[in-house]
């Protein structure tokens, strides 16, 4: 059974934990340079 | 006059200005075809959120999802991973030296003219494709907007678009871009908070749209290996599309890309998720269209009041006319500058240069229109036709572009069999493979796997070719 539960919300989470993911690998980034 | 009259004629009025202005700050042809390389990172990703906001997402992604449900979305975590990849590891490399098209730079990494005009070959014919599938989106909107019948519509689109393109090449594109996801970015904002108060809030559209479409919300309407397909199709099509690449060349340094690139997955991510909310509204509102293309305009034109919708129209408009303005630069370019100049007219002069990139544009915007009129290419979904360009621009250059600035032993002849047996598997799969597996996969591994073989089975690049990708290459050869 999948239901609206992880299908629908689980993308919305992937997606904020991207951003999390990118943010911080672009603070890095900016400080080795 | 209706409202929608007005909101369209303020739009275009806007689209216009910018393009007057974009004509005076245009002086040379790295103005023309890469902005003059100096894009700061809001313009810069503004341009690449716009660009990959297409009539796809608006008209052909609703189509799809409200086909065949919420999985599809899962599909959109492939774009900011491809935007990170391209960023992270193939941006610091590729950008050391910057050319004004794609195939410019094949020609510089793989050292010939002739590798150069098939790469601009190959990019002018799946562009023509692209933007016919967006330009017959554009037709439905100007039948809905303003009822008049659509290949009208298809015309009067074209010929807008033409004009500010032509005019202020890439300037008058980012531009326009800017603004027109803005348009896009409110026209979703104030959609989706109407079309849920029809639906009883989010709780409700959630009870009402499984009860419309029992299957909506499980993994059984699309095949996993379909799903997974396509997101390879849409992150290796990210990496490696030459509207996208472009883009790196046009934003000022690695610093500006990067945020640029954040801006811009933040953008694509919003402006998606709240799309996907639309079509489920679509589903419980409109059970039972004919197409799935239909769901939007009847979510503008049903749902919203009048002026609202008509934003709504209008940001469906600039998402295609900010992606169809990219794919002209681009296939206007392959045409002009890659295929003419560099293969028939190498010593026109910098006048005559500029009047050919026009005329360029020019050709490649009025091709599917022709095309059109003469009854090919109508009828698919957009969605569809979005996937197979990315397939294809993917099976093309993914390899030879990051295996070009990571691989030394790559070489032209590897480059040339892996862009044009890439194309080939992708068109034979298409036509005969099986539907449960997107095309791009067996593009992408025949194209591996020719790029990898004929390059080591012939003689390895020169150390010129190596030199602007690869730190200390001169040297090491030269030892």
């Amino acid at each position: 059974m999948n239901g609206p539960g992880f299908t629908f919300w689980g993308l919305f989470l992937a997606c904020a934990l991207l951003l999390v993911g990118y943010v911080t690998w672009m603070i890095r980034a900016e400080r080795d340079e | 006059m209706t409202p929608q009259i007005w909101v369209f004629l303020g739009y275009f009025a806007v689209v216009f200005g910018i393009g007057w202005y974009s004509l005076r700050a245009t002086r040379n042809e790295t103005d023309y075809w890469i902005a003059g390389g100096e894009l700061g990172w809001f313009t810069g990703g503004a341009t690449m959120a716009a660009t990959h906001t297409s009539a796809g997402t608006f008209v052909g992604t609703i189509g799809v999802m409200y086909t065949v449900g919420w999985s599809f979305g899962w599909v959109l975590l492939s774009i900011p991973l491809a935007y990170w990849f391209m960023v992270a590891v193939l941006a610091p490399r590729f950008t050391r030296q910057k050319e004004l098209t794609i195939p410019a730079f094949i020609e510089t990494r793989y050292y010939g003219k002739g590798i150069r005009g098939l790469a601009g070959a190959i990019i002018l014919i799946a562009t023509v494709v692209y933007i016919q599938a967006q330009i017959v989106a554009g037709g439905l909107i100007a039948n809905t907007v303003f009822g008049i019948p659509t290949t009208w519509g298809m015309i009067g689109f074209t010929a807008i678009l033409l004009v500010y393109t032509v005019v202020g090449g890439m300037v008058a594109v980012v531009y326009t871009d800017a603004f027109q996801l803005v348009v896009m970015g409110l026209g979703a904002v104030f959609a989706v908070p109407l079309a849920l108060r029809q639906v009883d809030g989010l709780g409700g559209l959630l009870t009402l749209v499984e009860s419309a479409h029992p299957l909506v919300f499980t993994w059984e309407t699309m095949p996993a290996t379909l799903l997974f397909t396509m997101g390879l199709s849409f992150f290796l099509g990210g990496v490696a599309t030459p509207e996208k690449l472009i883009r790196l060349y046009a934003m000022k340094d690695m610093r500006t890309i990067r945020r640029g690139v954040l801006f811009s997955i933040v953008m694509i991510l919003g402006i998606n998720l709240l799309v996907f909310i639309l079509a489920l509204s679509a589903i419980v509102l409109f059970p039972s269209l004919s197409t799935g293309d239909l769901a939007m305009p009847m979510v503008a034109t049903a749902v919203l009041p009048a002026t609202l919708g008509s934003i709504m129209l209008a940001a469906i408009t600039a998402a295609m006319m900010s992606t169809v303005d990219s794919l002209l630069i681009v296939a206007g370019s392959a045409l002009s500058v890659d295929i003419y100049q560099n293969l028939l007219d190498p010593e026109a002069s910098p006048r005559r240069r500029m009047w050919v990139d026009r005329l360029g544009i020019v050709v490649v915007g009025a091709t599917p229109v022709v095309l059109l009129l003469s009854g090919v290419g109508e009828g698919d979904l957009v969605q569809f036709i979005v996937l197979l360009f990315t397939a294809l621009m993917a099976a093309a250059f993914v390899l030879p572009v990051v295996g070009g600035v990571f691989w030394r032993r790559a070489t032209q002849e590897g480059a040339a069999s892996a862009m044009v047996g890439g194309v080939a598997a992708t068109f034979a799969w298409e036509a005969w493979g099986a539907t449960t597996v997107e095309p791009v996969l067996c593009g992408f591994l025949v194209s591996a796997a020719l790029f990898v073989g004929v390059s080591l089975l012939t003689p390895p690049p020169p150390a010129s070719a190596l030199a602007p990708y690869f730190e200390s290459s001169m040297s090491r050869d030269s030892a």
